[in-house]
């Protein structure tokens, strides 16, 4: 295995803090919430292995043997599992899930074109094959049209929301955009507020 | 149709600013090695991108000071000649060549005329670089004439010829590492779709006008350059997700030398140019480096 160190891009004495600090800001990178649907999924996961590998070997050692590191590991290890996808009603579609989640797009294709039915979850499907090809104009017409026949479902507006979503492109990497910044929303209005209430205890 | 891929630089620590620079100046110079004053010609920020992202594990670049047309005066600081910059500097001459072929047999009026010079201007430069990269030369030519054949029949579908313009630039990965070569191939697939939409967009107005074909305006069926607000809505949320692709793509590349100047272009540089195509903006920033930086956090930009 590669140094656990270089893996979380960081100096062997680094503090215990920094270990941590650098560790959750990988797993915030990699977390699999940012590759839902992504045909790069299998690598942010790999990549997630890698860093709770790193994290554990490194807490361990420094615990000196066995001591409670497994606390961590299981802390990791939750970010592993992708979403994956809800039951299916049509076993049809069941196995074209399937297709789409192991990423074989031309089998899933295959069995969209043969389906006799053309109703909502079709379309979903549809939708979220175009989305993994990287066709998004596409998959978002055929997300419209799963949701405009079913509009309580919450699995299609999720991914109808992902896909014409405009604002705020990188916040869930942590990654502030220039259209943003100028804003004041309730985030800086509660660290606002946070600072007055301190200010007025201290002139107390 | 080149030149919308930049850094955002009110965001740029003052040395991420030089070393882009230097870096475009290295492509510059590379480029005026290899193919001349043609190769000059068509300098342009898309491909100084491309230089960084197949840079790899290389060791840190290597500057000098060089003097050059515009900086007779004074030297300036380049970049010494890499391999990502060699390859950067074909690959640009192959694409630009082949564009202004496409604009030859396609264009009308004015635009053919200016393609058909540009095309003879390119034409040994060109033949040198086909020579060093038939594959890629080959991969250009085929995926351009499909696009071609598809503006050719007015697709109405937005995703198929920018598709075929983000494959030929997802081919480019080939020149990369084994380990950074699927992100880096998903990365350029989704900025090659940026560059084409939102160049689609930038030329209703004009294509509108001389009667060429224009991707948005046939998916959207427009006769008038005006977008209705859903229209530029959605359009602005396809491109904005294609960012977010290639953003996703880009944290699994690893780490090389220039991922900080790299991260902001893709981070923010392509955002704020999606965002200054589709409300018109873009084209008071186009010439040299977006903005000053008295711009930053303005409310310029919010939609």
């Amino acid at each position: 295995m590669s140094d656990p160190y270089k893996v979380l891009g960081i100096n062997p004495n680094a503090s215990d803090e920094e270990v941590k600090k650098a560790y959750r800001e990988l797993a915030k990178k990699y977390h699999p919430d940012n590759y839902t649907d992504n045909p790069l999924a299998d690598l942010a996961q790999e990549k997630m292995k890698e860093i709770n590998e790193a994290y554990d070997t490194i807490t361990r050692s420094r615990k000196g043997g066995s001591g409670g590191a497994g606390s961590y590991s299981s802390g990791g290890s939750a970010y592993q599992g992708a979403g994956a996808y809800q039951s299916a009603s049509n076993p049809a579609y069941a196995q074209i899930r399937q297709a789409l989640a192991s990423g074989n797009l031309q089998y899933a294709e295959q069995l969209l074109d043969s389906s006799p039915t053309r109703d909502a979850e079709w379309n979903f499907l549809m939708g979220s094959l175009y989305y993994r090809k990287g066709w998004l104009d596409d998959a978002r017409s055929f997300f419209q049209r799963a949701v405009s026949m079913e509009p309580y479902n919450g699995e299609y507006r999720q991914a109808l929301n992902t896909v014409s979503q405009a604002n705020s492109p990188y916040r869930q990497a942590g990654y502030g955009s220039p259209a943003t910044q100028g804003g004041f929303d309730m985030c800086d209005m509660c660290t606002a507020m946070m600072c007055t209430q301190m200010l007025c205890g201290g002139c107390r | 149709m080149f030149g919308y891929v930049r850094p955002y630089v009110p965001e740029m620590k003052v040395r991420e600013l030089e070393r882009f620079r230097a870096c475009y100046c290295g492509l510059c110079h590379e480029l005026g090695r290899e193919y001349g004053l043609a190769g000059r010609s068509i300098l342009n920020y898309d491909f100084v991108f491309l230089a960084m992202l197949l840079w790899g594990d290389r060791p840190d670049c290597c500057y000098e000071y060089r003097r050059c047309l515009p900086g007779l005066c004074r030297k300036r600081c380049v970049c010494q000649t890499s391999p990502s910059l060699t390859v950067a500097a074909g690959y640009s001459v192959i694409l630009a060549y082949w564009k202004a072929r496409d604009g030859r047999a396609d264009g009308r009026g004015a635009r053919k005329l200016g393609a058909a010079a540009v095309c003879a201007f390119l034409h040994r430069a060109y033949t040198d670089a086909a020579g060093r990269y038939p594959e890629f030369d080959a991969q250009v030519r085929q995926r351009l004439d499909a696009l071609a054949a598809l503006e050719r029949a007015g697709e109405p579908s937005l995703d198929k010829p920018a598709h075929e313009f983000a494959s030929l630039l997802s081919f480019a990965a080939n020149a990369a590492g084994e380990e950074e070569k699927r992100p880096l191939e998903q990365l350029l697939y989704h900025v090659g779709r940026i560059i084409y939409l939102a160049d689609g967009y930038f030329d209703l107005e004009d294509d509108l006008k001389t009667g060429n074909y224009n991707p948005v305006a046939a998916r959207y069926a427009l006769r008038e350059p005006h977008v209705p607000e859903n229209v530029r809505e959605e359009i602005l949320g396809t491109l904005m997700s294609s960012a977010r692709m290639s953003y996703a793509a880009f944290q699994l590349m690893p780490v090389s030398y220039w991922t900080s100047v790299t991260e902001n272009i893709i981070g923010l540089g392509i955002p704020d140019m999606i965002r200054a195509v589709i409300d018109g903006t873009y084209k008071t920033v186009r010439r040299g480096l977006p903005k000053s930086p008295l711009y930053a956090g303005g409310g310029e930009m919010e939609q």
